[in-house]
């Protein structure tokens, strides 16, 4: 694995684990609109 | 007023798994690593997370938009809804009625053939827990023997043989899969669908989970190959590297790189498919739809990127070498991967655990597809749960049985995922983008969105999707147009199954314009009655 492959492998991984837990810490924790 | 149902989610994480249950499918786990592996590895993801900010989540955002504007109306189904969005900026919508009719169409004809996908995953499932998936221990015969297994159950050697009595196993998984999709549709929004994807999606992710860490533990199964690791696997996958023999820099100017990208979320996120529009109008007027967007289609990309990158092409690399990552998603997916769990220690269990979870992905996906009709047929032509659910099944059945008897080389079932379940979502999306930010108006689309929601989209987004997502859209599409067309015309145009397919196509297509015509007609004599708890 070269030090490309570990930085985009490293990048995407984290991007998209921040983005889904903001997003369903904001759905579960800190929902400041409407309630279905 | 036509008397509808007032049908809603019971719950905001309800529906966002519900949308993400959608999104989530095969092609997170079989068809991503295998796009990303063939273009560029790591430099695939530079496209891949510009066409996630650009027209992934702006798309996904305009749609349930849209979807909930309509369902403040009364409307569930894309005609419905698309005609009345159109018409809330000029005097009559009525021709967008017809252009919502993809809504319903796409839905339903990727419905037809995914379902003998789902009832394949099963099958392998069964397999493993029953032992009638065991390869034997002679190593060099699994990859052979799997494709016999593939075979067998798919009826791909000749017209006619997936109905055969050799081959009734596959015939039987259909039927089971197929039952069991019509009885969660039954249950309804959120006793059915609902219900199912909130364990259904959790228990996917502990099953991915586990297949994960026995992939990353792996190591160097093989002594005689220490090239054959873990880290290398995970190399294959990521590593920057050139195309067609060019450097990696040239393979991010690389067109195809930026199709291939792009390609990948559109039919990833199930933006364009008729299914989030649909879900979303049964959302109340104070519920959010932007950060419900914004998690589902995290969700997805989390399955896709987190779960689907570290296992596939890894566990390929292991055992079968650098050759395995360059295949196809049904021969990586039911060839390749078998042979993968054949080598691996307690791959019996393993490989169950891997192909339950596929199921699991596939009917998240499949239960979608079913509610769009379900609501057009409800709201249309005022029938009953019962009825409805009765004539879609009818529908469905012809068509899958279509494909399921012309399974030689899988051809019915490649041309309608071409013509329908890849061209005419790209068209059903450039529609819906153009109806949020031109029609309607963005601005307007915008402020509606940011109605309840948790969070706000800046103005930034009235330009994004009223310029650059659309440009972007259609330059995409021309390309792909461009590359893909012309062999899948020129094999149409040979006859035979391909040609019978398009016809088949042509003939429900038209059917449902008439269906539109007729629910119009309906609709523009008795508006749907808007049912107070919706609106509330």
């Amino acid at each position: 694995m070269t030090t490309g492959g570990w930085i985009s492998m490293i990048f995407s991984l984290t991007t998209m684990i921040a983005l889904v837990t903001f997003s369903f810490y904001k759905v579960l924790f800190d929902d400041k609109g409407g309630e279905g | 007023m036509t008397q509808i149902k007032s049908d809603h989610w019971a719950s905001k994480v309800g529906v966002i798994l519900a949308v993400a249950g959608s999104a989530v499918g095969l092609g997170n786990f079989l068809r991503f690593p295998g796009q990303v592996a063939q273009n560029g590895g790591g430099v695939f993801m530079i496209p891949y997370f510009i066409a996630f900010l650009l027209i992934g989540i702006p798309l996904g955002w305009a749609e349930w938009t849209m979807g909930k504007r309509g369902g403040q109306a009364g409307y569930n189904s894309a005609p419905g809804i698309m005609g009345y969005i159109a018409g809330l900026q000029k005097r009559s919508g009525k021709g967008w009625r017809f252009a919502g009719a993809l809504g319903v169409l796409i839905p339903v004809m990727v419905y037809m053939y995914y379902v003998l996908i789902e009832g394949w995953c099963l099958a392998y499932a069964w397999g493993y827990l029953s032992g009638a998936l065991n390869l034997g221990a002679d190593a060099n015969q699994y990859t052979a023997k799997s494709g016999d297994f593939f075979a067998n159950i798919t009826g791909i050697a000749s017209d006619g043989d997936a109905v055969s009595g050799d081959n009734a196993s596959g015939l039987a998984f259909w039927g089971v899969v197929f039952g069991l999709n019509f009885f969660l549709i039954y249950r309804g929004l959120t006793k059915g669908i609902e219900a199912f994807c909130k364990w259904a999606i959790p228990l996917m992710s502990i099953l991915a989970l586990v297949v994960l860490v026995r992939v990353l533990t792996l190591g160097t199964p093989n002594p005689d190959l220490p090239d054959h690791n873990v880290i290398n696997g995970l190399g294959a996958m990521w590593n920057p590297r050139g195309t067609g023999g060019g450097s990696a820099f040239e393979a991010l100017l690389n067109p195809q790189v930026w199709l291939a990208a792009t390609g990948q979320i559109f039919f990833s996120l199930s933006v364009g498919f008729g299914v989030i529009i649909n879900y979303a109008s049964y959302l109340r007027r104070k519920d959010d739809v932007v950060l419900s967007g914004l998690t589902a289609s995290s969700t997805n990309g989390f399955f896709e990127v987190c779960l689907g990158g570290l296992i596939t092409i890894p566990a390929a690399f292991i055992f079968l070498g650098p050759e395995a990552a360059g295949q196809g998603t049904f021969g990586m997916g039911f060839v390749a991967l078998p042979a993968v769990f054949a080598h691996m220690p307690a791959g019996q269990i393993f490989g169950f655990l891997w192909f339950f979870m596929l199921f699991l992905a596939a009917i998240t996906s499949s239960l979608s597809m079913l509610q769009p009709a379900i609501a057009f047929l409800e709201e249309g032509f005022g029938l009953k749960r019962p009825q409805s659910v009765a004539l879609l099944s009818m529908i469905t059945l012809s068509g899958s049985g279509f494909i399921l008897f012309f399974s030689k080389d899988l051809m019915a079932l490649d041309t309608i995922d071409f013509w329908v379940g890849t061209f005419l979502i790209f068209v059903l999306g450039m529609l819906q983008i153009i109806l949020f930010g031109w029609v309607w108006g963005a601005k307007e689309g915008v402020a509606y969105a940011n109605e309840g929601a948790a969070l706000k989209l800046p103005k930034l987004f009235i330009f994004l999707m009223r310029y650059v997502s659309p440009a972007y859209l259609l330059v995409i599409f021309v390309l792909w147009c461009y590359k893909q067309l012309p062999d899948y015309a020129k094999t149409m145009m040979k006859g035979g199954v391909p040609f019978y397919s398009m016809l088949f196509i042509g003939a429900c297509l038209s059917a449902l314009f008439v269906s539109v015509f007729i629910a119009g007609k309906r609709w523009d004599r008795e508006p749907p009655h808007v049912p107070e708890d919706v609106t509330s």
